[in-house]
This record gives structure tokens, C-alpha cells and sequence, in this order.
């Protein structure tokens, strides 16, 4: 019985890996393709993509906005969403409840909601669509995550440390620079990462708050549109590559810096 | 002004909602005192001294720092200086920074602060340790170096709430010892706050007994232990005969009471009580002594032995006493003197001042 439930379990398993994994394997396979047509055989294999890509300056300099837009969004949530979660960690007071529910509303409404939303709002408010409104948008929708991973790290700050600050001479703004906010720093890390990761694989935001400039996935979608070609492939194996890259390395050193302190 | 004592507490009251945590205390602590306040969890000797430490604020009365009027001062501004339960040392700075973080804040220069570092570090022996991190170092290393970062900025008074706590039974009592000679070379004045009866022994000059908010008594361990005023207090410090009787009177300095039809006669340290109550009187278990004639003590009694327990280097040993319906008491004596002693009836016998009449 043990004995087929554990067979019975590592066929789930296997599969589930199959179903996330296949995909991206496949699609990372025909980027090699040295044919048009996305499909098997493959007769023969190139690197032809790759470099029709890097030759592609509207590649490259949608991939640059992005990670401009991306940059920027997350520095804005970052500060806004830390500076939330000091206010709202571990204080009481009236309205508490009702910032906390704002804050993390953004995450939880539906991205093609928020994005009409928006862009109705940026044209109420005269803002021309464009990088601008694209980096408003992604950074509203990037601070309740900082907002949750700063006051889930702030929660554990024992609270004798600042008051042994205190204590020491510092008024509270030297104990927050000194004690609290290098205590935040890998939440900060993280958080940031995360941001990054988010803004830079926004589409439906992009697509709406954009101007004539397309960001990656912008660009992607616009390509797809005139037909499939294994240089899509070659474009999304880079930025599959450089997000799964940059993830594993934020996961383990924010675990890193954890474990320090 | 030269005759102020360093602190004084003037009525202080701390009230969270319903709950009085602190009820009126007056105290004066002078220069240079080992005080130790004691008492069970939620007695108010943890907010008296975040009270003194800046954290908290008291509902009514005022704390003078050196004849100076510190109630609302923020813990920044006040030259007090506390060593934390948890030790509360910053994981992100080494030992040397963490030293030197008071220093900076009070503005020193780079060169004093490292002459100041030095200084202290020498003196707690952690000159080794100045570049390793608090997660590098043992739980004794951490204490010493929540020490000497609480010393360094030189405060006029040391908080210390129950840093001991942590450490386990061998090392506690190492540093006690430690402690009490830090205070004595430094001639700081410490305010230590325990629940530990025997390391409030150990190291005060004097110990202030808390209980529900108020002060059951103050006074130098030998006074608390030898001559307590309340039957909190000896009950809470070290172990003791309860000898529960009736109030007959006084004769000059001696209390006299009728303990189930024997007459005995003690002091009363927490004053005289009400006469015709029940009251109770305490002997400590190595003040009873053991004799074959009748003694001149100013009570005598005779027991019999009903148990004996070896302790190593003493001797425990219960006894009941007959003449008073057969009431029992236990006693520490000598291993020699606790193998001679039989079976037959003995006379046990204490002085006057060796028995206190409780207040409540």
C-alpha cells in the first residue's frame, strides 16, 4: 500500500514537473531552429536568432526600457512601501486598519482592471502615456509587496534594540538609520528584487499606460502579432535566462543575510 | 546640589488601563549603592526601572536624577545607561562598535572614543573579542559586552534588568561574583532588577522586596533574610519555619506570642500587629538550635526528630513539637551534630531576635 502510494506520488510529482518544465524546454529548443517554421523535426540548428537579436536595435533598446522602467518603479516602491510599514508596524492607531486594506488593494485587483483604470486616470489627470505612466502604474502595484516583506522583518525587530539605541544617546531618527533600517536591508534586497522582476514581465499595465515606445513584452506581443518566429524564442530564452538568474541569486543571498543577523 | 541622593522617586504610580503596576513609591538611591529591587513577575520592579530608564512614563509622581527633574525626559536625554534581559546588542556592528555607538552619540572624538574603547574593553576583558561579531561570541561574552557598551558612555546610573537570566546556573554564578566587583572598582551606582532571591542575596547592598506594585520591605540582605517585616518577604527570601499563634503583647522590645499553649517571644521588624489576630512569626531553618538541657535561649521548646535529610555539607531535620499539638518545624544543622541526634526528645531553642513577628 506505502508502496504504491509512493509510486502513485513521485508519478504526480514528475508530472507536475513536466507540465511546468516542457514548455520552456520546448520553447527554448526551437530558439536553435535553423528554419522559419516553429515546429518539429529540427533538421538542422543555428545561433542565427541569437545574433539577428543582438543586431536588433529595437530589441535592444526595448529591453533597456524595460529595465529603465523596471529600475525606477522599484525604487519608488521601495521608499513609499517601506516608509507605509514603519508607519504601520507594531503601532496602533485610528485608520490603521483602512491604510493597511489601501495599501495592499493594488496587488489584489485584476492587472487589466487596474490598467484601464489607470489609464482613464492618466488622461483625467493630463498625463501623456509613456514611460512616465508606466513607471506610476508599476510602482503603485509593486508597494504592497514591500509593504508585506518590510513589515513581516520589522515584525521580528526585537524592540529592545531600539530602545537600547535610545538608550545609547540616538533620538528616534538616528535609531531608525542606524539600527532598524540596516536590520531591513535584506528585506529591502528582496523586496527590491521581486519589484524588478514584476515590472519587468508587466504587460497588460505596459500595454495600456505605453506610448510609441514598446517595452520587452510590448515588443514580444507586437511581433507575435506578425507571425511566430524562433527569433521570439531567442528573445524570451535571454530574458527567461537573465530573471531565473537574477531570482536564485536574490533568494539565496537574502537567505544569506538572514541567517547573519 | 551636594545633598541630593543621585535619584529619588517621589510618589511615583504607573497605571496601564485598570491595572496599577506601580503604586506610590518614594525611594532615594545614593551614590555608589548596589540596589537590587526583587520581587515576583508583575511586582513593578521592571516598571520602576523603565521608569528610571526613560522608556515608560509615570501616571503621577516625579524622578530626580541628581536633585534634577527627569520624569518627561526622553531615555536619549538622560545620563542613565541600561544593560538589556536580552542583552539587545546590535547584530549588524562588531564588539567595537557596538561599544563605541554611546560614544559617538554623546560627540566624542575619534581618538577619545578609541581610547574609551580600549579602556573598557581591557577592563571587562574583551580586548580579544573587538572585532568579532555578537553572533561570534557565548552567552558570558555577550553579557560582559552589553557591560561595557552600558558602561562606556560613563552613566551616572546603570540599569540592569535581569541580564543574568540567560546565562546558565555554573556560569550566573561566575558572574555574579563579576558584577558585584565591577560595581565596587567603578563605584557605579546599579540598579539591578531580579526575580532570583539568592542572586539578589549575593550581590546588593541593599534590596528593595516588590509586591503587587508596592515596596514590602528595604533593607540589606542580611536585614530582609534575618529580619524580614512581612510574611511575603520571608516566604519570598530563602526558607523559613512559619509559626502561625496568637499576639499576647509586648515587653519592651519583645513580642510575645501564645503559639498553641507555649509562650515565645520575638521582634518586630515590620511593626507590632493588631493584638487577638492571628499572627505569624518567622525563624530561619539554621537559627533553631539543638540541645539535651534545657537552653537559656529566650524560647525553648521540645521535639522530637521525624526525618532526616543529608544535604552534604548540612543536615536537614524535621521535628515535632508535642507541647504544641504537635506542630512541626524543620531545621538546618552540622552533618555531626544531625547523626547524634536520636530519638528521644530534644530541646530545641532560638532567641528573640532570631524570631520575626510578621506583618500580615
Amino acid at each position: 500500500m506505502t508502496r504504491h502510494n509512493r509510486i502513485l506520488l513521485s508519478c504526480f510529482y514528475w508530472g507536475f514537473v513536466a507540465y511546468v518544465f516542457v514548455p520552456l524546454i520546448l520553447m527554448v529548443t526551437m530558439g536553435f531552429k535553423d528554419s522559419k517554421f516553429i515546429g518539429f523535426p529540427i533538421k538542422s540548428w543555428t545561433l542565427d536568432w541569437y545574433a539577428s537579436v543582438f543586431a536588433d536595435s529595437e530589441t535592444i533598446s526595448a529591453f533597456g526600457y524595460s529595465v529603465a522602467i523596471a529600475v525606477l518603479s522599484t525604487l519608488i516602491s521601495v521608499v513609499v512601501g517601506t516608509w507605509i510599514a514603519v508607519l504601520l508596524e507594531g503601532r496602533k492607531f485610528w485608520g490603521r486598519a483602512a491604510i493597511f486594506g489601501m495599501t495592499v488593494l493594488p496587488a489584489l485587483i485584476p492587472g487589466i482592471i487596474s490598467a484601464i483604470a489607470f489609464r482613464i486616470y492618466a488622461r483625467y489627470l493630463g498625463i501623456e502615456p509613456g514611460m512616465g505612466a508606466i513607471v506610476w502604474s508599476h510602482a503603485v502595484h509593486n508597494v504592497p509587496f514591500v509593504v508585506l516583506v518590510v513589515m513581516a522583518r520589522l515584525s521580528t525587530l526585537p524592540k529592545s534594540q531600539i530602545e537600547a539605541a535610545r538608550d545609547l544617546g540616538a533620538d528616534p531618527l538616528i535609531a531608525f538609520l542606524r539600527i532598524t533600517f540596516p536590520y531591513l536591508v535584506p528585506a529591502i534586497m528582496g523586496a527590491s528584487i521581486f519589484c524588478l522582476l514584476l515590472s519587468f514581465d508587466d504587460f497588460v499595465r505596459s500595454f495600456f499606460l505605453g506610448g510609441y515606445e514598446p517595452t520587452l513584452p510590448v515588443l514580444i506581443f507586437a511581433k507575435l502579432k506578425s507571425g511566430m518566429s524562433p527569433e521570439i524564442n531567442a528573445i524570451a530564452t535571454v530574458a527567461l535566462i537573465l530573471t531565473a538568474v537574477i531570482g536564485v541569486w536574490a533568494e539565496r543571498f537574502t537567505r544569506r543575510m538572514n541567517k547573519d543577523s | 546640589m551636594a545633598n541630593d541622593p543621585l535619584v529619588r522617586l517621589e510618589g511615583v504610580t504607573k497605571r496601564f488601563g485598570e491595572t496599577t503596576a506601580l503604586d506610590n513609591l518614594t525611594l532615594d538611591i545614593a551614590q555608589g549603592e548596589f540596589v537590587t529591587f526583587l520581587g515576583p513577575s508583575g511586582c513593578g520592579k521592571s516598571t520602576t526601572l523603565r521608569i528610571l530608564g526613560g522608556f515608560e512614563q509615570p501616571t503621577a509622581g516625579r524622578v530626580l536624577l541628581r536633585g534634577e527633574d527627569v520624569t518627561r525626559r526622553p531615555p536619549e536625554k538622560r545620563n542613565v545607561n541600561m544593560v538589556f534581559q536580552d542583552y539587545a546588542l546590535f547584530p549588524h556592528m562588531t564588539v567595537k562598535q557596538n561599544i563605541a555607538f554611546g560614544l559617538e552619540l554623546k560627540g566624542m572624538g575619534k581618538a577619545e572614543i578609541a581610547r574609551r574603547q580600549d579602556e573598557i574593553m581591557s577592563f571587562l576583558e574583551l580586548t580579544a573579542y573587538g572585532d568579532r561579531y555578537p553572533a561570534q561570541l557565548s552567552g558570558g561574552q555577550r553579557q560582559r559586552v552589553a557591560l561595557a557598551r552600558a558602561l562606556a558612555p560613563d552613566p551616572a546610573l546603570l540599569l540592569l534588568d535581569e541580564p543574568l537570566g540567560a546565562l546558565d546556573a555554573k556560569l550566573r554564578g561566575q558572574v555574579q561574583q563579576e558584577l558585584k566587583s565591577i560595581q565596587r572598582r567603578t563605584n557605579k551606582t546599579f540598579f539591578f532588577v531580579t526575580h532570583d532571591q539568592e542572586e539578589a542575596l549575593t550581590m546588593s547592598d541593599r534590596i528593595v522586596v516588590m509586591n503587587k506594585g508596592r515596596v514590602e520591605q528595604d533593607g540589606t540582605p542580611e536585614e530582609l533574610y534575618f529580619h524580614p517585616a512581612s510574611r511575603f518577604v520571608a516566604e519570598f527570601i530563602g526558607e523559613t519555619n512559619l509559626l502561625t499563634g496568637e499576639l499576647r503583647g509586648t515587653e519592651g522590645d519583645a513580642v510575645v506570642m501564645d503559639w498553641f499553649g507555649t509562650t515565645l517571644r520575638g521582634h518586630a521588624p515590620g511593626g507590632v500587629p493588631r493584638a487577638g489576630a492571628p499572627i505569624t512569626a518567622s525563624v530561619r531553618l539554621e537559627r533553631l538550635g539543638f540541645h539535651a538541657e534545657r537552653p537559656a535561649t529566650a524560647n525553648a521548646v521540645q521535639g522530637r526528630v521525624t526525618g532526616k535529610t543529608f544535604l552534604g555539607s548540612r543536615m536537614a531535620l524535621d521535628l515535632t513539637v508535642e507541647e504544641a499539638q504537635g506542630a512541626r518545624l524543620r531545621a538546618y544543622v552540622d552533618a555531626d551534630t544531625g547523626q547524634s541526634v536520636g530519638d528521644a526528645p530534644v530541646w530545641i531553642g532560638w532567641d528573640q531576635s532570631s524570631m520575626a513577628v510578621l506583618r500580615d
